[in-house]
């Protein structure tokens, strides 16, 4: 449920001391706030790193009846977090272990990850994800390109509200709800 | 600019400075609320409800933003992407420890204080915890017991409006509470098994809330979004904002100026007296005074202190008030970060709807029966059973359509955890003092904090990572993961004493009113007055102190004894 929409839900409220002014302001103010990430051009994965990155993105969690990391936008995610959040230390170490992905990919036969066919690959990415505990090279960088997958896709908009459905507001706690996974 | 006179002054606008302005403009003072920070909109600042995806890191921080504005405040986890806006900029506010004493001090500057973030967990006191100094021999007698302030605990929960399950325990007595929210499947058969297991000592109760399950006093029950720390459109939480100054601010007797840095108390030695404050305007830095017949310090533990120690006169050459040479001495928090976590194997058909805050609470079983052999007081646990989601998905093994899978139709197993806080001793060696080569952003001089935790913490941290542990063997958890942090103190921001009560003046800045000995229209009513600190969560205690002692200084004003 969006702010605007529980502002309108909880009317009750508005009522109250403080809570009126500037409601509507708030919300125009973080509608002009919020980044379209769709808009920011990659700016530290050059072309390959880009298609290294959207590739293994992909291939851990890819689209099926519901979206895929790509068309979340999780590359562009991990871009912006490489460029804006990362130390200058994290962001080398990352860039370092995309290359020796792809030495990796080239020790089996290729020039690069994205070029190997795709049971080379998942032999590689299987390989890769055994490794997410090393603390330096094509490990540390699958690691970290896994848990920003995972999280970009999760804390997606597209993903927010037609997978998780997240909600805002409840009628009280439950604790003891039967549930069946859907796996 | 001439004085601006009140009846009364309160100094800062958080859990206790909301407090006395509700108390006093109720008995008809003419009240005014000095405020250091900006004032705060709930239409606009409360963000509860903003999703990751519109804050531009998704949740992860604006982190470089912090390293450099706010490298203290960025240690506590609420200080984050959408609440860093409530924690001070520490290039504003600094202060100094020396290198091998780190003290992260965490503070809120704002209308409201640090009652807009606070963790809203509210547990009474009793006379374990009363008359544990003396027995035990640190720090001074409680010039107060249980029975004196139990009244006023009940009358502040009335209004804030509290949760809880009664429990009976003698060391952790019931309040007036509201309904709490059930445990949860895995958290009520973990109730169960240790309920037998250890013979009723370790009790895993409902946490005992300021977050309302009820509609009360014209704010709705909470409609558990789970993220109090950025505020509440519905006012379901307990804050100043939410709260008492709207209380008080109906009476029509409250002043509530934001921007006013107070610098200092300014003290009548012919009368004895405090004539009222010293104010710095934050905006225009323009100094003022503002009269009142009392004064009351709400700026919290550390800055009500600081404010005494930049009183000083030629008659308290070492801050106003300090006749007894403890001003500043005694600074206590909590120890946190022992405890354990684990994997529960059952409940895995079941799952909770709606979002708690806060969940369970262990209460302290160290110390109350029985003497442990390596350490005085006790710890609690705060703690939750919870489903991890689609967030153990970077730790989980695998990729493809089937981990997706997993991810969006599983929930994962329970995850139990268990996280101590324990009680620090009273030590005169743990102080603060006016450092003298810093000053903050309005030239007012800062303070250098000497404060370690001795051995009987750490003693405690390490067995609650011990006795966490047991807990969850007894409930057959698997994946069991015991820690214990090397946190420096303050990073429970629950700072307290510097200015602590006591029976004696020569030992003590405050009587059992919370009425400075030396200056008696001056109360503190903040953590500063606090003699022990317990192992509870002290915001209600801070409460139920100011309710009282506002109280006691009206009596004295009606028979004009300030």
């Amino acid at each position: 449920m969006r702010r605007r929409e529980v502002v309108q839900f909880l009317g009750a409220a508005l009522a109250l001391p403080f809570i009126p002014r500037g409601a509507e302001a708030a919300m125009k103010l973080g509608a002009e706030l919020h980044l379209r990430l769709g808009d920011v051009p990659f700016r530290t994965l050059n072309r390959e790193q880009q298609a290294l990155v959207t590739t293994i993105a992909e291939m851990i969690i890819p689209e099926t009846e519901t979206p895929g990391a790509t068309s979340v936008k999780v590359p562009e995610f991990i871009d912006l977090i490489l460029t804006e959040w990362a130390s200058d230390d994290e962001r080398a170490a990352f860039l370092a272990g995309l290359r020796d992905i792809d030495t990796r990919a080239g020790a089996m036969g290729s020039t690069r990850f994205a070029a190997l066919p795709a049971s080379k690959k998942v032999e590689l990415m299987t390989a890769l994800d055994a490794a997410r505990g090393d603390k330096t090279g094509a490990g540390l960088a699958f690691a970290r390109l896994k848990a920003l997958t995972v999280y970009g896709y999760f804390t997606s908009q597209r993903v927010d509200q037609e997978i998780l459905k997240v909600q805002m507001y409840f009628n009280g706690y439950q604790g003891n709800v039967p549930f069946t996974p859907a796996v | 600019m001439p004085p601006m006179t009140y009846d009364a002054i309160v100094v800062g606008s958080g859990i206790s400075g909301g407090w006395a302005a509700k108390e006093l403009t109720e008995k008809g003072l003419r009240t005014i609320v000095l405020e250091a920070g900006r004032p705060i909109d709930p239409a606009v600042d409360y963000v509860e409800h903003v999703l990751p995806w519109e804050k531009r890191y998704r949740g992860m921080g604006d982190r470089k933003q912090v390293e450099r504005y706010q490298p203290i405040q960025g240690h506590t986890g609420a200080c984050d992407e959408w609440s860093s806006k409530f924690f001070v900029n520490d290039l504003d506010n600094p202060y100094s420890f020396p290198e091998d004493k780190p003290f992260y001090w965490i503070r809120g500057r704002q209308v409201g204080g640090r009652s807009i973030m606070w963790g809203r967990c509210v547990y009474r006191w009793s006379d374990l915890d009363f008359t544990a100094n003396a027995r035990e021999g640190y720090g001074v007698d409680w010039p107060i017991r249980y029975k004196d302030l139990a009244p006023w605990w009940s009358y502040v929960e009335k209004f804030v409006g509290i949760q809880g399950r009664r429990e009976n325990l003698a060391h952790l007595p019931d309040g007036e509470f509201q309904t709490p929210w059930p445990l949860n499947a895995a958290e009520q058969k973990a109730r169960d098994i240790l309920l037998e297991k250890f013979g009723g000592e370790r009790v895993i109760t409902n946490a005992r809330l300021a977050v309302l399950t009820e509609d009360h006093g014209g704010r709705q029950k909470c409609h558990l979004c789970g993220h109090c720390a950025r505020g509440c459109i519905t006012l379901s939480y307990f804050s100043s904002i939410n709260s008492t100054l709207p209380a008080a601010r109906k009476t029509g007797r409250l002043t509530l100026r934001p921007f006013s840095v107070v610098h200092s108390v300014i003290y009548d030695p012919v009368k004895r007296r405090a004539t009222g404050v010293r104010v710095i305007d934050a905006n225009t830095k323009q100094m003022f005074d503002v009269n009142a017949k009392v004064i009351f310090l709400n700026a919290s533990a550390m800055e009500s202190t600081r404010i005494l120690l930049n009183s000083a006169t030629s008659e308290f050459p070492n801050g106003l008030g300090n006749s007894s040479g403890e001003l500043g001495h005694n600074l206590m928090d909590h120890i946190m970060a022992g405890g354990a976590t684990g994997t529960l194997p059952w409940a895995r058909d079941r799952r909770e709807i709606g979002n708690r805050p806060d969940a369970i609470y262990v209460p302290r079983f160290r110390n109350v029966k029985t003497k442990h052999p390596d350490f005085l007081r006790g710890y609690g646990f705060e703690g939750r059973a919870e489903r991890a989601g689609w967030d153990r998905g970077s730790e989980m093994p695998g990729f493809g359509a089937e981990f997706k899978k997993s991810l969006t139709g599983d929930l994962g197993p329970w995850e139990m955890s268990f996280d101590g806080f324990g009680e620090m001793l009273p030590r005169h060696e743990n102080y603060i003092e006016l450092d003298p080569h810093l000053v903050d952003a309005w030239g007012i001089p800062a303070l250098r904090v000497n404060c370690v935790y001795s051995d009987n913490e750490k003693k405690m941290q390490a067995d609650m990572a011990v006795s966490a542990t047991e807990m969850l063997e007894a409930l057959g958890a698997t994946n069991i993961r015991p820690f214990k942090e090397d946190n420096p103190p303050g990073l429970v921001i629950h700072e307290t004493g510097t200015a602590r009560m006591g029976r004696d003046p020569k030992t003590s800045v405050l009587n059992g009113h919370n009425q400075m000995w030396d200056v008696p229209n001056v109360f503190i009513t903040d953590g500063a007055c606090m003699a022990s600190t317990a192992n509870q969560n002290p915001s209600i205690t801070y409460m139920a102190l100011t309710a009282r002692a506002v109280d006691y200084a009206h009596q004295l004003l009606n028979r004009r004894e300030l």
